[in-house]
């Protein structure tokens, strides 16, 4: 898949071109495996290179209930927080198809996008003094969930935006004139396409919302806690491999899961194509 | 993933049926519209307002805007702020638009090495990567260690917990999101006029200006303004590479709820902080139309 053209236009340029972009890939992978490497030291502190081989911190990680729970705390969090984006982002997208003034769609679409421009710790104090005028949301995890949420819609309706609109704008009024009603239009036309695209905002919506730490910082009751504030409050306290091995335990899985979800939808497309090759 | 962002969604067409069914129409986009509409209005517009009431409630009587305006740590730290995200975003955007051609120019295992450390940034937490850079970064850590190996260092390094510890980080952090969308826009150049300006003889860098430079501009611009309104509001790794004496706005803003015990200063600048960063996303998207890229 060697894209001619453009390696003509690029000329002897490739090569540095190709140089800078491995060099800054390091970026990328050295952090990482110096992570990996700290974490399998037989000794009891941090060091760089590490000393000796052992799987002592896996296993203290593995039997320690705070990391547990905290582990736990966080794929609940995270599941519906994502549930919710994905409902929200994904009607938001539809929606935004029906609306038929052009200055409208660009400020809805604006909105939805928004989220990510805004600074989670300011959200994060106004969902706080939230918490303060209402009590009764004290101690419970609802501020947080819908802080997630939102951080989390503008992904699903990226990705479902813009599926949309490669799709074909003259398959709904088809379906009208044949009479079929809107909700059924929904749901037997216009859903099932998007579907890749809604599955791939799912992942990155969990992803996001698994991953944020700055709203539980302000946000969760007293004594629990996420798994990234669990990480972050022990690198503050006592920075040791316990620390360093619990990260590459939850990037592991994160990286068998989404890789996984990844060579899954690659086969999807490539056998799509294929078929639609043999079709044509 | 890797349709993830930076396709230039083309305008959306109404589609013609519609404008003989407007009651139709109407009760679709009630449907559709109104849910994420008014979650809009709880999660976003109710903590907005309670920040607003939150940094008028001072118990001093005091203005709080003007009292966090006339604090140096604060004034000190927006300068900090904004002069990281300004750098950050630049080198960013550079490297973003290197690293994307690199993607495209690549032979098939050196684009799959690319690719797969994009990803990796992408699906580890920012948590883990900024423990990489501490670990990296720290007096006796991996730099120096490697300084040492080689015989190029024997005084322990100096620079974690000073202002210069957070750029490497936060370029590696950001990287991604400006890859992405230039790639996305390297791939839909028109293969023809590529041709075409090897036909007439026009070398690299005429090409370069000439057709490639035009084609991802929106790209680029799009993914810097990202990368500048993110690195705004970044919290964690400025705060664990920084150290308390080079804190960013965010480090301030939770430094006033969590030890000072003055929420009403750390509403007053979040007000400013969030005020600041949409004026400056919505600017750009008037300007730039950055949403559309986005989606």
């Amino acid at each position: 898949m060697t894209d001619r053209s453009l390696l003509r236009a690029i000329g002897w340029y490739r090569a540095p071109v190709i140089a800078v972009g491995l060099l800054a890939s390091l970026l990328f992978f050295v952090p990482f495996l110096v992570v990996v490497a700290t974490s399998w030291t037989s000794g009891s502190f941090i060091l760089f290179p590490p000393t000796g081989f052992s799987l002592q911190w896996y296993e203290t990680v593995l039997t320690d209930r705070q990391w547990l729970n905290s582990f736990w705390l966080s794929i609940v969090v995270a599941v519906i927080a994502t549930a919710a984006a994905v409902v929200l982002g994904t009607l938001g997208a539809l929606g935004l198809t029906r609306v038929r003034s052009r200055a409208l769609q660009r400020w809805v679409r604006t909105l939805f996008i928004a989220p990510i421009a805004l600074p989670p710790i300011a959200y994060a104090v106004g969902l706080w003094s939230v918490d303060r005028q209402l009590p009764f949301l004290d101690d419970t995890l609802v501020s947080l969930v819908l802080g997630e949420t939102l951080l989390a819609v503008p992904y699903v309706f990226a990705l479902v935006s813009s599926a949309l609109a490669g799709g074909d704008p003259s398959l709904r009024p088809a379906a009208s004139t044949l009479g079929a009603s809107w909700p059924m239009i929904l749901w037997r036309i216009e859903l099932p396409p998007l579907l890749p695209s809604i599955l791939g905002g799912t992942l990155f919506a969990f992803t996001v919302v698994f991953d944020e730490v700055v709203l539980s910082v302000l946000l969760l009751p007293p004594g629990t806690q996420t798994l990234p504030l669990k990480m972050f409050t022990a690198s503050q306290e006592a920075f040791s491999p316990e620390l360093t091995a619990a990260s590459t335990m939850v990037s592991l899985l994160a990286i068998v899961v989404l890789g996984g979800a990844q060579l899954v939808s690659n086969r999807r497309n490539r056998a799509a194509r294929l078929r639609r090759k043999a079709s044509a | 993933m890797s349709t993830t962002t930076g396709e230039l969604a083309p305008p959306e067409r109404a589609a013609p049926a519609d404008r003989h069914e407007p009651g139709r129409n109407r009760a679709e986009a009630r449907w559709l519209l109104w849910p994420p509409l008014a979650f809009f209005v709880v999660a976003l517009g109710v903590p907005l307002a309670a920040l607003v009431i939150r940094a008028l409630d001072n118990e001093t009587g005091d203005n709080s805007f003007a009292a966090a305006l006339t604090m140096p740590v604060f004034l000190d730290s927006l300068a900090r702020t904004v002069v990281m995200a300004l750098v950050v975003t630049a080198l960013t955007v550079l490297l973003g638009t290197v690293y994307a051609t690199a993607v495209a120019v690549s032979p098939g295992w050196l684009k799959f090495l690319l690719v797969a450390a994009l990803l990796l940034s992408l699906w580890t937490s920012i948590m883990v990567r900024t423990f990489g850079w501490m670990l990296l970064e720290l007096p006796r850590g991996a730099i120096f260690w490697l300084g040492d190996l080689l015989g190029l260092m024997d005084e322990p390094l100096g620079v974690y917990q000073t202002a210069l510890a957070m750029y490497p980080a936060m370029v590696a952090v950001m990287l991604p999101f400006a890859v992405l969308p230039i790639a996305s826009a390297l791939a839909a150049i028109d293969r023809e006029q590529l041709n075409a300006a090897a036909v007439f003889g026009s070398g690299p860098l005429l090409t370069f200006r000439a057709v490639i430079r035009p084609a991802i501009t929106p790209a680029m611009i799009s993914g810097g303004v990202l990368v500048f309104v993110m690195a705004l509001g970044f919290y964690v790794t400025p705060l664990l590479l920084g150290g308390p004496t080079n804190m960013t706005v965010s480090g301030i803003i939770s430094g006033q709820l969590r030890t000072a015990g003055r929420p009403d200063l750390g509403a007053a600048m979040s007000i400013l902080l969030v005020g600041g960063t949409i004026a400056i996303y919505l600017v750009a998207d008037r300007l730039f139309k950055v949403s559309e890229k986005w989606g």
